[in-house]
Protein backbone atom coordinates (compact mmCIF):
# COMPACT_ATOMS: atom_id res chain seq x y z
CA UNK A 1 0.00 0.00 0.00
CA UNK A 2 2.88 2.58 0.97
CA UNK A 3 4.54 1.33 -2.05
CA UNK A 4 1.30 2.63 -4.35
CA UNK A 5 1.19 5.83 -2.41
CA UNK A 6 4.89 6.71 -2.89
CA UNK A 7 4.60 5.47 -7.21
CA UNK A 8 1.43 7.54 -7.15
CA UNK A 9 3.18 10.90 -6.05
CA UNK A 10 6.29 9.95 -7.96
CA UNK A 11 4.19 9.59 -10.72
CA UNK A 12 2.53 13.01 -10.58
CA UNK A 13 5.89 14.84 -9.89
CA UNK A 14 7.14 13.27 -13.35
CA UNK A 15 3.88 14.39 -15.28
CA UNK A 16 3.94 17.87 -14.03
CA UNK A 17 7.33 17.81 -15.30
CA UNK A 18 7.03 16.63 -18.88
CA UNK A 19 5.38 19.88 -20.42
CA UNK A 20 8.69 21.47 -19.19
CA UNK A 21 10.93 19.44 -21.43
CA UNK A 22 9.90 20.75 -24.40
CA UNK A 23 12.16 23.82 -23.57
CA UNK A 24 14.34 21.94 -21.88
CA UNK A 25 15.81 19.39 -24.79
CA UNK A 26 16.41 22.24 -27.40
CA UNK A 27 18.50 23.36 -24.41
CA UNK A 28 20.30 20.51 -23.98
CA UNK A 29 20.54 20.45 -27.58
CA UNK A 30 22.39 23.59 -27.97
CA UNK A 31 24.38 22.83 -25.00
CA UNK A 32 25.65 19.75 -26.62
CA UNK A 33 26.25 21.58 -30.06
CA UNK A 34 28.18 23.90 -28.06
CA UNK A 35 30.43 22.01 -25.94
CA UNK A 36 31.88 20.29 -28.91
CA UNK A 37 32.20 23.32 -30.33
CA UNK A 38 34.41 24.89 -27.89
CA UNK A 39 36.90 22.32 -28.02
CA UNK A 40 36.11 19.86 -25.07
CA UNK A 41 35.98 16.07 -25.84
CA UNK A 42 32.34 14.19 -26.51
CA UNK A 43 33.10 12.64 -23.05
CA UNK A 44 34.13 15.91 -21.11
CA UNK A 45 30.65 17.40 -22.99
CA UNK A 46 28.45 14.99 -21.69
CA UNK A 47 29.88 13.83 -18.22
CA UNK A 48 29.42 17.70 -17.46
CA UNK A 49 25.84 17.13 -17.44
CA UNK A 50 25.66 14.57 -14.70
CA UNK A 51 28.66 15.95 -13.12
CA UNK A 52 27.58 19.82 -12.31
CA UNK A 53 23.96 19.11 -13.68
CA UNK A 54 22.84 22.54 -14.22
CA UNK A 55 21.88 24.07 -17.80
CA UNK A 56 22.91 27.98 -17.72
CA UNK A 57 26.03 27.30 -15.56
CA UNK A 58 27.00 24.53 -18.47
CA UNK A 59 26.80 26.81 -21.09
CA UNK A 60 28.51 29.08 -19.33
CA UNK A 61 31.03 26.81 -18.57
CA UNK A 62 31.73 26.05 -22.58
CA UNK A 63 31.65 29.81 -23.52
CA UNK A 64 34.62 31.08 -21.35
CA UNK A 65 36.40 27.89 -22.33
CA UNK A 66 36.20 28.66 -25.69
CA UNK A 67 37.32 32.01 -25.21
CA UNK A 68 40.59 30.62 -23.01
CA UNK A 69 39.22 32.19 -19.57
CA UNK A 70 41.19 31.67 -16.59
CA UNK A 71 40.21 28.57 -14.30
CA UNK A 72 39.54 30.78 -11.53
CA UNK A 73 37.02 33.16 -13.95
CA UNK A 74 35.40 29.64 -14.55
CA UNK A 75 34.44 28.65 -10.84
CA UNK A 76 33.19 32.08 -9.93
CA UNK A 77 31.22 32.20 -12.94
CA UNK A 78 29.48 29.14 -11.98
CA UNK A 79 29.34 29.57 -8.67
CA UNK A 80 27.49 32.70 -9.41
CA UNK A 81 25.34 31.02 -11.84
CA UNK A 82 23.96 27.64 -9.33
CA UNK A 83 24.31 30.40 -6.01
CA UNK A 84 20.33 31.31 -6.55
CA UNK A 85 19.86 26.70 -5.69
CA UNK A 86 21.39 27.70 -2.44
CA UNK A 87 18.13 29.50 -1.79
CA UNK A 88 16.07 26.79 -3.29
CA UNK A 89 17.94 24.60 -0.89
CA UNK A 90 17.06 26.63 2.04
CA UNK A 91 13.17 26.96 1.40
CA UNK A 92 13.22 22.74 0.85
CA UNK A 93 14.92 22.26 3.89
CA UNK A 94 11.99 22.19 6.31
CA UNK A 95 10.18 19.62 4.31
CA UNK A 96 12.87 17.47 3.85
CA UNK A 97 14.41 17.88 7.31
CA UNK A 98 13.15 13.84 8.52
CA UNK A 99 14.68 12.20 6.13
CA UNK A 100 18.06 9.99 6.28
CA UNK A 101 21.42 11.83 4.96
CA UNK A 102 21.36 9.20 1.75
CA UNK A 103 17.53 10.64 0.55
CA UNK A 104 19.08 14.28 1.21
CA UNK A 105 22.34 13.66 -0.77
CA UNK A 106 20.39 12.65 -3.50
CA UNK A 107 17.48 15.08 -3.51
CA UNK A 108 20.51 18.31 -3.16
CA UNK A 109 21.64 16.56 -6.50
CA UNK A 110 18.58 16.79 -8.15
CA UNK A 111 17.66 20.31 -6.91
CA UNK A 112 17.78 22.09 -10.35
CA UNK A 113 15.21 25.01 -11.60
CA UNK A 114 12.86 23.23 -13.09
CA UNK A 115 11.97 20.49 -10.41
CA UNK A 116 12.04 23.42 -7.69
CA UNK A 117 10.03 25.27 -9.71
CA UNK A 118 7.19 22.19 -9.93
CA UNK A 119 7.94 20.74 -6.79
CA UNK A 120 7.96 23.77 -3.94
CA UNK A 121 4.10 24.03 -5.05
CA UNK A 122 3.41 20.76 -3.69
CA UNK A 123 5.30 21.09 -0.98
CA UNK A 124 3.75 24.33 -0.49
CA UNK A 125 0.46 23.11 -0.64
CA UNK A 126 0.36 19.81 1.06
CA UNK A 127 3.72 20.20 3.58
CA UNK A 128 2.62 17.33 5.83
CA UNK A 129 1.48 14.91 3.61
CA UNK A 130 3.32 11.59 3.69
CA UNK A 131 6.01 10.30 1.23
CA UNK A 132 5.78 14.19 -0.23
CA UNK A 133 9.82 13.80 -1.04
CA UNK A 134 8.69 11.05 -3.99
CA UNK A 135 6.92 14.13 -5.70
CA UNK A 136 10.76 15.82 -6.13
CA UNK A 137 12.55 12.68 -6.95
CA UNK A 138 9.80 12.35 -9.92
CA UNK A 139 10.82 15.71 -11.23
CA UNK A 140 14.28 15.68 -10.87
CA UNK A 141 14.72 12.40 -12.29
CA UNK A 142 12.72 13.60 -15.30
CA UNK A 143 14.61 16.63 -16.10
CA UNK A 144 17.74 14.65 -15.09
CA UNK A 145 16.63 12.05 -18.01
CA UNK A 146 15.82 14.57 -20.11
CA UNK A 147 18.67 16.52 -19.74
CA UNK A 148 21.35 13.74 -20.54
CA UNK A 149 19.44 12.60 -23.45
CA UNK A 150 19.23 16.22 -25.47
CA UNK A 151 22.82 17.03 -24.13
CA UNK A 152 23.60 13.75 -25.88
CA UNK A 153 21.56 14.35 -29.04
CA UNK A 154 23.72 17.68 -29.56
CA UNK A 155 26.99 16.23 -28.85
CA UNK A 156 26.08 13.43 -31.96
CA UNK A 157 24.23 16.11 -33.72
CA UNK A 158 27.31 18.58 -34.29
CA UNK A 159 27.03 21.30 -36.76
CA UNK A 160 25.24 24.71 -36.58
CA UNK A 161 23.49 25.95 -33.53
CA UNK A 162 19.26 24.85 -34.87
CA UNK A 163 16.71 27.77 -35.38
CA UNK A 164 14.33 26.54 -32.82
CA UNK A 165 16.07 28.49 -29.89
CA UNK A 166 12.61 30.24 -28.89
CA UNK A 167 11.28 26.93 -27.39
CA UNK A 168 13.39 28.30 -24.34
CA UNK A 169 10.85 30.62 -24.15
CA UNK A 170 9.25 28.00 -22.47
CA UNK A 171 10.69 27.83 -19.57
CA UNK A 172 10.24 31.69 -18.06
CA UNK A 173 6.27 30.92 -18.90
CA UNK A 174 6.59 28.07 -16.63
CA UNK A 175 8.03 30.35 -13.58
CA UNK A 176 5.20 32.18 -14.71
CA UNK A 177 2.93 29.47 -14.15
CA UNK A 178 4.09 28.73 -11.17
CA UNK A 179 4.24 32.09 -9.29
CA UNK A 180 1.56 33.87 -10.18
CA UNK A 181 -0.63 31.36 -7.99
CA UNK A 182 1.37 32.45 -4.93
CA UNK A 183 0.54 36.20 -4.80
CA UNK A 184 -2.25 35.97 -2.72
CA UNK A 185 -1.25 38.93 -0.16
CA UNK A 186 0.10 42.49 -0.10
CA UNK A 187 3.26 40.95 0.98
CA UNK A 188 3.73 38.42 -1.57
CA UNK A 189 3.06 41.20 -4.25
CA UNK A 190 5.59 43.36 -3.10
CA UNK A 191 7.81 40.53 -3.00
CA UNK A 192 7.63 40.05 -6.73
CA UNK A 193 7.58 44.04 -7.16
CA UNK A 194 10.75 43.84 -5.48
CA UNK A 195 12.75 41.31 -6.86
CA UNK A 196 11.65 42.42 -10.30
CA UNK A 197 13.17 45.76 -10.31
CA UNK A 198 16.28 44.93 -8.59
CA UNK A 199 16.37 41.62 -10.79
CA UNK A 200 16.05 44.13 -14.05
CA UNK A 201 18.68 46.74 -12.66
CA UNK A 202 21.26 44.39 -11.11
CA UNK A 203 21.28 41.87 -14.24
CA UNK A 204 21.98 45.03 -16.62
CA UNK A 205 24.77 46.63 -14.43
CA UNK A 206 26.42 43.11 -14.62
CA UNK A 207 26.30 41.87 -11.46
CA UNK A 208 27.65 38.24 -11.37
CA UNK A 209 25.18 37.26 -8.24
CA UNK A 210 21.77 39.27 -9.55
CA UNK A 211 19.59 36.21 -8.67
CA UNK A 212 20.74 35.82 -5.49
CA UNK A 213 20.77 39.44 -4.69
CA UNK A 214 17.89 40.30 -5.91
CA UNK A 215 15.64 37.13 -4.29
CA UNK A 216 17.50 38.23 -0.82
CA UNK A 217 15.98 41.90 -1.06
CA UNK A 218 12.69 40.32 -2.31
CA UNK A 219 13.00 37.97 1.07
CA UNK A 220 13.50 41.28 2.67
CA UNK A 221 10.61 43.16 1.74
CA UNK A 222 8.08 40.40 1.87
CA UNK A 223 9.83 40.07 6.10
CA UNK A 224 8.99 43.60 6.49
CA UNK A 225 5.72 43.77 4.78
CA UNK A 226 4.47 40.58 6.60
CA UNK A 227 2.33 42.85 8.71
CA UNK A 228 0.13 44.58 6.12
CA UNK A 229 -0.92 41.10 4.90
CA UNK A 230 -4.47 40.68 4.25
CA UNK A 231 -6.27 38.21 1.41
CA UNK A 232 -6.23 39.72 -1.86
CA UNK B 1 42.23 21.44 -16.99
CA UNK B 2 38.96 20.75 -18.29
CA UNK B 3 38.61 17.83 -16.22
CA UNK B 4 39.67 19.51 -13.39
CA UNK B 5 37.58 22.86 -13.79
CA UNK B 6 34.38 20.22 -14.82
CA UNK B 7 34.92 18.14 -10.79
CA UNK B 8 35.53 20.91 -9.01
CA UNK B 9 32.08 22.82 -10.53
CA UNK B 10 30.20 19.90 -10.27
CA UNK B 11 31.02 19.29 -6.18
CA UNK B 12 30.69 23.20 -5.89
CA UNK B 13 27.14 23.15 -7.16
CA UNK B 14 26.14 19.99 -5.20
CA UNK B 15 27.65 21.61 -2.13
CA UNK B 16 25.32 24.89 -3.04
CA UNK B 17 22.00 22.54 -2.92
CA UNK B 18 23.53 20.41 0.14
CA UNK B 19 24.61 22.54 2.91
CA UNK B 20 21.02 23.81 3.53
CA UNK B 21 19.55 20.69 3.27
CA UNK B 22 21.98 18.96 5.37
CA UNK B 23 20.30 20.50 8.22
CA UNK B 24 23.69 22.56 9.60
CA UNK B 25 22.02 25.76 9.13
CA UNK B 26 18.28 24.68 10.34
CA UNK B 27 19.26 24.24 13.96
CA UNK B 28 20.43 27.74 14.31
CA UNK B 29 17.36 29.24 12.37
CA UNK B 30 14.09 30.99 14.63
CA UNK B 31 10.26 29.70 13.29
CA UNK B 32 9.93 33.85 11.90
CA UNK B 33 13.45 33.08 9.66
CA UNK B 34 11.55 29.92 8.38
CA UNK B 35 8.23 31.49 7.43
CA UNK B 36 10.46 33.98 5.12
CA UNK B 37 11.19 30.88 3.16
CA UNK B 38 7.68 31.24 1.41
CA UNK B 39 8.82 34.27 -0.29
CA UNK B 40 12.28 32.62 -1.48
CA UNK B 41 10.24 30.98 -4.41
CA UNK B 42 8.71 34.63 -5.88
CA UNK B 43 12.08 36.12 -4.71
CA UNK B 44 14.08 33.93 -6.79
CA UNK B 45 12.25 33.31 -9.97
CA UNK B 46 10.67 36.60 -10.64
CA UNK B 47 14.09 38.30 -11.82
CA UNK B 48 14.63 35.38 -13.81
CA UNK B 49 11.62 35.95 -15.60
CA UNK B 50 11.63 39.30 -15.82
CA UNK B 51 15.07 39.37 -17.74
CA UNK B 52 14.00 36.09 -19.77
CA UNK B 53 11.20 38.58 -21.14
CA UNK B 54 13.90 40.92 -22.86
CA UNK B 55 12.55 44.47 -21.08
CA UNK B 56 16.11 45.80 -21.40
CA UNK B 57 17.87 45.42 -24.39
CA UNK B 58 21.43 47.45 -24.91
CA UNK B 59 20.75 49.22 -21.56
CA UNK B 60 17.59 50.20 -23.34
CA UNK B 61 13.44 49.61 -22.41
CA UNK B 62 12.62 47.20 -25.25
CA UNK B 63 8.77 47.75 -25.46
CA UNK B 64 7.50 48.00 -28.91
CA UNK B 65 7.53 44.72 -30.94
CA UNK B 66 8.83 42.57 -27.52
CA UNK B 67 6.64 39.82 -28.38
CA UNK B 68 8.10 37.84 -25.14
CA UNK B 69 6.71 40.71 -23.30
CA UNK B 70 3.21 40.56 -24.36
CA UNK B 71 3.24 36.48 -24.38
CA UNK B 72 4.19 36.80 -20.58
CA UNK B 73 1.18 39.24 -20.24
CA UNK B 74 -0.82 37.22 -21.32
CA UNK B 75 0.48 34.21 -19.78
CA UNK B 76 0.21 36.26 -16.29
CA UNK B 77 -3.62 36.95 -16.86
CA UNK B 78 -3.56 32.89 -17.99
CA UNK B 79 -2.39 31.47 -14.86
CA UNK B 80 -4.19 33.72 -12.59
CA UNK B 81 -7.70 33.18 -14.35
CA UNK B 82 -7.12 28.76 -15.07
CA UNK B 83 -4.31 28.43 -12.10
CA UNK B 84 -3.33 25.61 -14.75
CA UNK B 85 0.21 24.96 -15.99
CA UNK B 86 -0.27 23.57 -19.11
CA UNK B 87 -2.60 26.05 -19.99
CA UNK B 88 -0.31 29.22 -18.79
CA UNK B 89 2.55 27.63 -21.25
CA UNK B 90 0.72 26.57 -24.12
CA UNK B 91 -1.34 29.60 -24.77
CA UNK B 92 1.73 31.34 -23.76
CA UNK B 93 3.70 29.87 -26.00
CA UNK B 94 1.16 29.97 -28.97
CA UNK B 95 0.70 33.50 -28.45
CA UNK B 96 4.72 34.45 -28.80
CA UNK B 97 4.90 32.18 -31.61
CA UNK B 98 1.93 33.87 -33.58
CA UNK B 99 3.25 37.17 -32.75
CA UNK B 100 6.87 36.80 -33.89
CA UNK B 101 5.97 34.97 -37.05
CA UNK B 102 2.85 36.60 -38.05
CA UNK B 103 2.96 40.11 -37.17
CA UNK B 104 4.61 42.95 -39.46
CA UNK B 105 4.65 45.96 -37.70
Amino acid sequence: MEIMKKFIIFKQGVLEELPLQLGVFPFGIIYGIMAIESGLTPMQAFLMSSIIFGGASQIAFVQLISNASPFGVIVTTVVAINSRHFLYSISMMEFLKNLSIKWRIGLAYLLTDEAYAISIRRFINEPNKSFIHFHLLGTGITLFLSWQISTLTGVLLGGDLPQFLDLQFIIPLTFIAIIVPMIRSISTFLVVIASAFSGLILKNLDINFWVIISGIIGVMIGIFSAKLDKKI
Amino acid sequence: MIWAGIIICGVITFLIRFIPMSGIISKQLSTSTKNSFKYIPLAVLTPIIINDLSIIQNNTLFFIENYKLYAGLIAIVVSFITNNILATISIGMASYLIMSNFIII
